[in-house]
């Protein structure tokens, strides 16, 4: 198998760009931009001690924006051959003909920056570290989670999911406005689901751990996490339908967050798909919660020098002491409500559009209370360490929260039985006003952006049950 | 796309090091969407994708490798890289490739490459104006239509190959109401395997009103209930339910790496007796069919369960090797990007005699689920969950209001055996499915159901 060491990372996207933009017609159009990104991905799923998958790609694609006459029309190729980007350069002028003209539409600007461009060290971004683990070594480390996880608890009778991955990417972003710059990023991911049985019951627990290089990975944590989650569980039931307090794990409330960081973006605000239009200075937390969405944070996966047109981001606060701020904007949304673009520009790949997303979003930590206060806080509830169904029970336009939940019940200050094959309900605005305590251990999530909560305090949230 | 000699050549050279089974996936896709918002066209975009992914399997291992090109010597090296990773002597020898052949036919009328920008983008503007004549209430209509043509070409070390071209198009409508503070959505897609007649036969019109309908329906809504109560599901979509909770637990990856429920259940009574369900890939023009699967096979039509007793699972070529059965024409992958798994194509309960009113009528207090926004199930567990985005409260047999904010909880072998009413409408509704990050066009389908009991998580206690 082809390693990492035999692999030169080209340092082409600009050059590939380049090649591009000399094809482009200047005449018959006014702007253009010309996103280039390549990615090298090796992707491992071990069972039972064996590779049970192995896949490896090397692939790049572009991505081109043309502006006419304040309108936007786009396509993308993955084959760079010139017949195929002459190609792709005119369905691009095509699909400009039917969108909607618009004084907005046209490349950013440097006097439009609201955030001078930082230096982000590169290793931050780009760990050499990853060119030294060979094929075989990741397959190594794959095992040994695997191994590890096996061995905490005799219950774990299988590992139906362990999964490694990892990509070095490099991304290029060149426009007619003069703006051309690249970087390189690496990430590793691992993942792994235990499935423990006992007298008939049935459980799973999984864990991950995201980092720039998998030297980072602590394998011990994740296991023995993952089997915590999985064994802790066994023998859950339901409980009565009622009203209680609820803890929510970090990563439980990270995907809270994520469902809410959505609808803050400018674009479903000024689509009139937010809760939280014209609610700009009203106090939407009750406590008095900071949550920041910083495209520069140091350890940071989404951090990057530019966003998806190339501008650059910068730590913004979003809710001061629970008081709405700002929405995120990109440089179009920004324009129509007279603003400046925050450097949320997120594309997906170079398959589309930039449009508004969140970069490094969470809540700011406490620096007190522990998970062991926040739960000893608590008379009679409900500890949430796993919940399903989230993107099917929760509409983010009209606010409806409804999913499925597992966990532990709180009697008078500590953890009690498992429970499963319930539900929590609510809606995004009580959510949030109902947040009561939070705690000091943030973790983050990738989801949309890289999201991230520490465990909060719900009050008085509906639980169903039997 | 590449001639049989170059094909037999990169088969064997994927070999050369040992192995016992090689392929070669390759496929071009031209693609485009179109999405209307605020009454505007504000994205238009196309994408060309040409590529081919490498495929060896070797003893319990698969690797893979696929590139963004067909470029001969692209390829051999690909494949040179490839089977670096098998380490013995292969006495597979692959001399002539024989094309497969599948009763699937269709007809294609109007390809999207003959249809003009302009006249994709009217479909937009129909959908818009009619949900903003519908109601003053509609204060957003989101809409896209994407269409995509494929070419795709296979060859394995059995020695076969297939090519099939595959046309599809997609529109979704969704609505967005308001009246005073209460803020409610509604649904509807036209998903269909052909070119832009699709849009002849079901009207963008149509549907678009049934989103408006159901959206406007909404606004009324009330807190839905807690708790374990008699649940009808509705048809078309409600199918989600077996989809979910059962047809993921059925896939034989899951079987094999003792992470379903229904391991070790084949000729078993799993299901209530007047359950019968069917996966068929086959159905002409649905949106989970096609002639050959991604990984050469004839499309099929499988019974899953007959009478209420477990008669197969759902299987793609390795699953079946090693699980020593037939393989279902099931072997699905996203694009030649990704390696492909056991997957649904179009999943239902097949029809019985009873009419959905009456199943309505049986039910004291409970709730009927007519339309879902999706599900998540845990199959090592069964345990299920999905959202309803539309439903209602069924008192004394007769449906009453709306009720906003539910979700249905509880588990696939369980729910199975508690289907106590099937109706006599049968009808279908499409989607994707999501499964180790690869996604594919599934239907599912099923009439009108009662469930005896089941969790209904709302916020009304």
């Amino acid at each position: 198998m082809q390693n990492h060491k035999s692999i030169k990372i080209k340092n082409g996207m600009v050059d590939v760009c380049k090649n591009a933009a000399a094809l482009i017609n200047k005449k018959s159009i006014d702007e253009y931009e010309i996103y280039a990104v390549n990615s090298i991905q090796n992707e491992i799923e071990i069972f039972n001690s064996n590779v049970d998958k192995l896949s490896f790609s090397d692939s790049t694609g572009i991505g081109i924006r043309v502006f006419r006459n304040g309108s936007i029309g786009y396509s993308y190729t993955a084959i760079l051959e010139s017949d195929s980007i002459e190609d792709c350069i005119e369905k691009a002028i095509i699909n400009s003909r039917i969108t909607n003209r618009e004084e907005y539409n046209s490349l950013p600007k440097e006097n439009e920056f609201i955030y001078k461009q930082k230096v982000i060290k590169k290793e931050l971004l780009y760990r050499d570290d990853i060119l030294k683990f060979s094929t075989a070594d990741k397959i190594e480390v794959a095992k040994k989670l695997e191994i590890l996880t096996k061995e905490k608890d005799k219950r774990i009778v299988s590992i139906d999911n362990l999964i490694y991955e990892d990509s070095l990417s490099e991304v290029a972003i060149l426009n007619s406005y003069g703006f051309c710059d690249t970087f390189k990023t690496t990430t590793s991911f691992i993942y792994v689901n235990a499935i423990s049985r006992q007298k008939g019951s049935i459980s799973t627990g999984d864990y991950f751990s995201y980092c720039r290089s998998p030297k980072d990975f602590n394998l011990e944590d994740i296991a023995a996490e993952a089997v915590k989650k999985s064994v802790s569980l066994l023998g859950g039931k339901k409980v009565k339908t009622q009203r209680c307090d609820l803890v929510l794990d970090p990563l439980v409330a990270s995907q809270f967050l994520g469902i809410i960081a959505g609808t803050l973006t400018a674009d479903s605000v000024q689509k009139g798909k937010s809760l939280f239009k014209d609610r700009i200075d009203n106090k939407i937390f009750t406590i008095d919660l900071n949550i920041f969405d910083d495209g520069t944070m140091p350890d940071g996966l989404a951090t990057a020098p530019f966003d998806g047109e190339g501008v650059p981001g910068g730590k913004t606060t979003v809710f001061k002491n629970g008081v709405l701020k700002t929405f995120l904007y990109n440089t179009y949304t920004a324009r129509k409500d007279n603003k400046y673009s925050t450097g949320n520009a997120a594309r997906a790949s170079y398959r589309s559009t930039p449009g508004v997303g969140l970069s490094n979003f969470y809540i700011s930590p406490s620096r007190e209370n522990n998970f062991e206060e926040l739960i000893k806080s608590i008379d009679k509830g409900f500890f949430v360490s796993d919940i399903i169904g989230l993107h099917s029970g929760t509409n983010p336009i009209s606010g409806e929260i409804s999913v499925g939940a597992k966990g532990l019940w709180i009697e008078k200050g500590s953890l009690g039985f498992p429970v499963k094959e319930v539900t929590i309900a609510s809606d995004i605005l009580s959510f949030c006003s109902s947040i009561d305590k939070i705690g000091n251990d943030i973790k983050f999530l990738p989801s949309g952006g890289y999201i991230g909560s520490p465990s909060i305090v719900i009050r008085d949230i509906a639980v169903g049950g039997s | 796309m590449i001639n049989d000699k170059l094909a037999r050549k990169i088969l064997n050279t994927l070999l050369r090091s040992g192995g016992d089974f090689s392929e070669i996936y390759i496929q071009k896709k031209i693609n485009n969407s179109i999405r209307l918002e605020d009454s505007k066209i504000d994205d238009s975009s196309s994408g060309f994708d040409l590529g081919c992914g490498l495929r060896l399997i070797f003893g319990e291992s698969t690797f893979y490798a696929y590139i963004d090109s067909l470029q001969k010597d692209k390829l051999i090296n690909a494949a040179k890289v490839l089977s670096s990773a098998a380490s013995s002597k292969s006495n597979i020898k692959i001399l002539n490739l024989t094309s497969s052949s599948s009763s699937y036919d269709v007809n294609i009328k109007k390809y999207p490459h003959n249809v003009f920008q302009e006249n994709k983008r009217d479909i937009l503007l129909v959908v818009d104006k009619t949900a903003r004549d519908y109601s003053k209430n509609i204060i957003q209509v989101t809409s896209n239509l994407s269409d995509s043509e494929d070419e795709i070409f296979i060859a394995n070390s059995e020695g076969i190959s297939s090519s099939e071209k595959v046309v599809k198009v997609f529109l979704t409508i969704n609505v967005v109401v308001k009246k005073g503070r209460e803020v409610r959505t509604g649904y509807k897609s036209i998903a269909k395997t052909c070119g832009y007649e699709a849009f002849e036969i079901k009207k963008p019109s149509e549907i678009t009103k049934e989103a408006c309908k159901i959206a406007i329906r909404m606004l009324d809504a009330e807190s839905a209930p807690v708790g374990s109560i008699p649940v009808v599901i509705g048809p078309a979509f409600g199918g989600v339910i077996f989809h979910e909770a059962c047809g993921h637990g059925l896939e034989a990856d899951a079987i094999i790496k003792d992470a379903s429920v229904f391991k070790g259940k084949l000729e078993k009574k799993i299901a209530n007796s007047i359950v019968t369900a069917i996966d068929d890939s086959t159905m002409p023009y649905h949106w989970g069919s096609y002639k050959y699967d991604g990984e050469g096979h004839q499309s099929k039509k499988n019974v899953l369960i007959k009478n209420g007793m477990l008669k197969n699972y759902i299987f793609d070529l390795k699953t079946s090797k090693k699980l020593k059965k037939l393989q279902t024409g099931n072997g699905r992958r996203q694009s030649f990007r990704h390696i492909p798994m056991p997957r649904m194509s179009n999943t239902y309960i097949e029809n019985c005699e009873e009419n959905p009113k009456s199943i309505i009528k049986s039910v004291n207090k409970g709730i009927y689920a007519k339309e879902f926004a999706g599900g998540q199930v845990d199959p090592a567990t069964g345990d299920f969950v999905f959202g309803i985005s539309e439903g209602y409260l069924i008192e004394k047999g007769s449906i009453t209001f709306p009720i906003k904010g539910a979700t249905l909880i509880g588990n696939g072998p369980e729910v199975l055996m508690r289907i106590e009413a099937i109706g006599n409408d049968l009808d279908f509704a499409p989607g994707f499915c999501g499964k180790g990050g690869q996604s594919v066009s599934n239907e599912v389908g099923q009439p009108t159901i009662l469930v005896s009991r089941l969790t209904v998580g709302g916020t009304k206690i």
